[in-house]
């Protein structure tokens, strides 16, 4: 059996390609302007990948993210929300809240033991605590996105940083960087600001262990340095990028659609 | 999933929902008639129909921007005042022979500051004090704003106010809640003959021609609608819950992505319908004033009434079989802060699942809300 998974985010499109519940092939690649050129694409790089020739040798794609409705070869679209809490499961078993970041919003997700939701919460409309956010600081503080996590686990003595709003949090660092403070300190800070703003989402819902990142932000180790701080618990790491757990979650409701049964979970593995 | 009802009527519902001055207020207004605004649904409607006065319902359908009144309003004030005040400032309610606010929140009760003072040409603009307990000495207070306003109305429109035309107005207006509820009640069936977008269209225009006329055409639709069903096909029954909400299209897209609303606690929904005003009362402003202080089903800017509310909506999810609550607020609305967050609790004890959403008065940023309605159903497994 042949599934996949397209996860056309507003930042990123992510397609998994799996086989009898494993995973044979993934791709990132940055998203176009047009949803439909980036499912393509990325899709297309992942069927390569796995040595496939076509979309027609796949049983049932299930499209995910912004732009899941415009996922031109999808059977179904499903929500992010529940892709990535089935992704993060399937990934660890023993998930139970799901911090997923992605490029414009990020969500908190409680799951039961089935890697079911819960409840959840979602940013509004606002950058903060985004993938926008911290690019969007990187190229202020001219360090590439590597280099703020970086950074951010060398601060001592991390900035308060106040403003929660992307564009003004940009000119509050500007005027730190200005009073000559330690890049680290302020980046850490950046970091220490983004984590206490997703611990009041984790508390809306309960935090309950285990706790893990998804989506692209969550390969920012500074971050999750940051949110084990303030959450008082560990963030575990999930075993594979935890940026397409979006992806991996829709190729696993496209197996079970074709199975007509929850998919087993076979953590990480790869063929 | 779209009943679109095919009904003259159910058109003429449909336009007075998207517009200020619909063909029937106009009409109304060709011959003479005088049209008085008022903000909030504790503004007693009864007094200004026995003054020979058609009630509208304040909104800002149609308002695309508020450029004009970003500056009398600070960072923290909500949509509605924003986009109401920017229409008045561009003279879009000028139709309007007078304005009653009340201080319902204090959002709103500073469009009055703004509108008397900087929006030259209002012939009337009168300002009630509305209590904030449910209580006898609450009920008398408002009995004597009741009063207040009757006198006002009285002296500014050279009408006479008699205890007999206060009566036959809370008669009509209780009909057309008779009636409203009748429209709900089709709701209840499992394939509703009517889609919630549908059902607010007629509650807004409720709140936008004479009572009269628009009770004779309700009667109209409620005989087309009886005995039909609609295509079924939703994926969950919803309740709406929450403050200030007029735009149909808002609920057009909860239900497109296949959670039928079935039923509300809402403003322009049940709130203002699903209990009746007294009539065996001999005062009716006495009348009045107990339902609009203590009787009618209270919005959260009422104190120490918030066990009451979660009741109704527990009970009227169970009314209507509804699998969940969605909770709308409109973003820095003081009066529905809290409340959302307690009946979620309120409502997780009793097995129904919640979303809470933020808005904009004027709907956008529908992707986000598509997201966030469709994973709720998923995860209530639909």
């Amino acid at each position: 059996m042949l599934v996949g998974g397209c996860d056309v985010g507003s930042a990123t499109g992510k397609a998994v390609v799996m086989k009898d519940g494993g995973i044979i092939s993934w791709e990132i690649i940055p998203s176009t302007t047009k949803p439909e050129v980036t499912a393509r694409t990325v899709m297309n790089k992942a069927l390569e990948k796995a040595g496939l020739s076509s979309i027609t040798d796949l049983d049932y794609i299930v499209g995910t993210g912004y732009g899941r409705l415009k996922v031109p070869f999808a059977n179904e679209n499903i929500s992010e929300i529940t892709c990535h809490a089935k992704g993060a499961q399937w990934l660890l078993p023993t998930v139970r809240t799901v911090v997923d970041i992605g490029g414009q919003d990020c969500k908190v997700m409680s799951l039961g033991e089935n890697g079911k939701v819960l409840e959840f919460v979602m940013n509004d409309r606002c950058a903060a605590g985004t993938g926008r956010f911290f690019e969007a600081m990187a190229r202020v503080l001219d360090c590439g996105l590597q280099g703020l996590s970086e950074l951010s686990l060398q601060g001592r003595n991390p900035a308060t940083i106040s403003s929660q709003c992307s564009v003004f949090a940009e000119s509050e660092v500007i005027t730190l960087v200005n009073e000559g403070m330690d890049l680290a300190d302020i980046v850490a800070g950046l970091h220490a600001s983004i984590a206490s703003r997703l611990n009041s989402m984790v508390r809306k819902i309960g935090l309950v262990e285990d706790v893990v990142l998804t989506g692209g932000c969550a390969k920012n180790d500074g971050l999750a340095k940051a949110l084990e701080d303030k959450l008082g618990v560990a963030v575990k790491k999930l075993p594979l990028d935890p940026q397409i757990a979006g992806a991996i979650g829709a190729a696993l409701i496209a197996a079970e659609r074709v199975s007509k049964r929850p998919v087993k979970a076979v953590p990480g593995k790869e063929v | 999933m779209e009943a679109k009802i095919k009904s003259k009527v159910f058109e003429q519902f449909s336009k007075a929902s998207k517009t200020l001055l619909n063909p029937v207020l106009r009409n109304w207004k060709d011959q003479g008639g005088k049209i008085v605004g008022y903000f909030c649904s504790t503004v007693p409607e009864e007094v200004i129909t026995a003054a020979g006065l058609v009630p509208f319902r304040m909104r800002a359908t149609g308002s695309t921007s508020t450029e004009e009144s970003d500056a009398y309003y600070s960072s923290i004030n909500c949509s509605f005042p924003r986009h109401c005040f920017n229409l008045a400032l561009i003279g879009e309610f000028k139709f309007l022979d007078g304005v009653i606010c009340v201080n319902s929140c204090d959002h709103v009760r500073r469009i009055y500051d703004n509108w008397k003072r900087f929006v030259p040409g209002i012939p009337f603009i009168e300002v009630m004090s509305l209590p904030r307990k449910t209580e006898a000495a609450q009920v008398a207070w408002y009995r004597d704003e009741i009063n207040l306003l009757k006198g006002k109305l009285e002296k500014h429109f050279g009408v006479k106010i008699s205890n007999e035309t206060l009566r036959k107005a809370i008669k009509l207006h209780n009909e057309t809640r008779r009636l409203q509820k009748k429209l709900y009640e089709l709701r209840k069936q499992e394939e509703p003959p009517i889609t919630g977008a549908e059902t607010l269209a007629v509650m807004v225009a409720g709140t936008a021609m004479p009572k009269g006329q628009y009770n004779e055409m309700l009667r109209e639709l409620l005989n087309e609608l009886r005995g039909k069903s609609g295509p079924g096909g939703h994926r969950a029954r919803i309740m709406l819950v929450g403050g200030i909400l007029d735009d149909p299209e808002y609920i057009k897209v909860i239900e497109d992505q296949g959670g039928l609303v079935v039923t509300d606690s809402l403003c322009f929904g049940t709130r203002i319908m699903w209990v009746e005003v007294d009539e065996s009362l001999t005062d009716p402003v006495e009348a009045l004033a107990r339902y609009y202080v203590s009787e009618r089903p209270s919005c959260p800017r009422f104190y120490g009434e918030h066990d009451n509310r979660a009741k109704y909506v527990i009970d009227m999810c169970r009314e209507f079989k509804c699998d969940g609550v969605i909770g709308e607020r409109l973003m820095f609305c003081d009066s529905w802060l809290v409340e959302h967050y307690m009946l979620g609790q309120d409502l997780k004890a009793a097995g129904i699942p919640m979303l809470k959403l933020d808005r904009e008065y004027i709907t956008g940023a529908v992707g986000q809300l598509r997201t966030r309605v469709q994973a709720f159903l998923e995860t209530m497994g639909r």
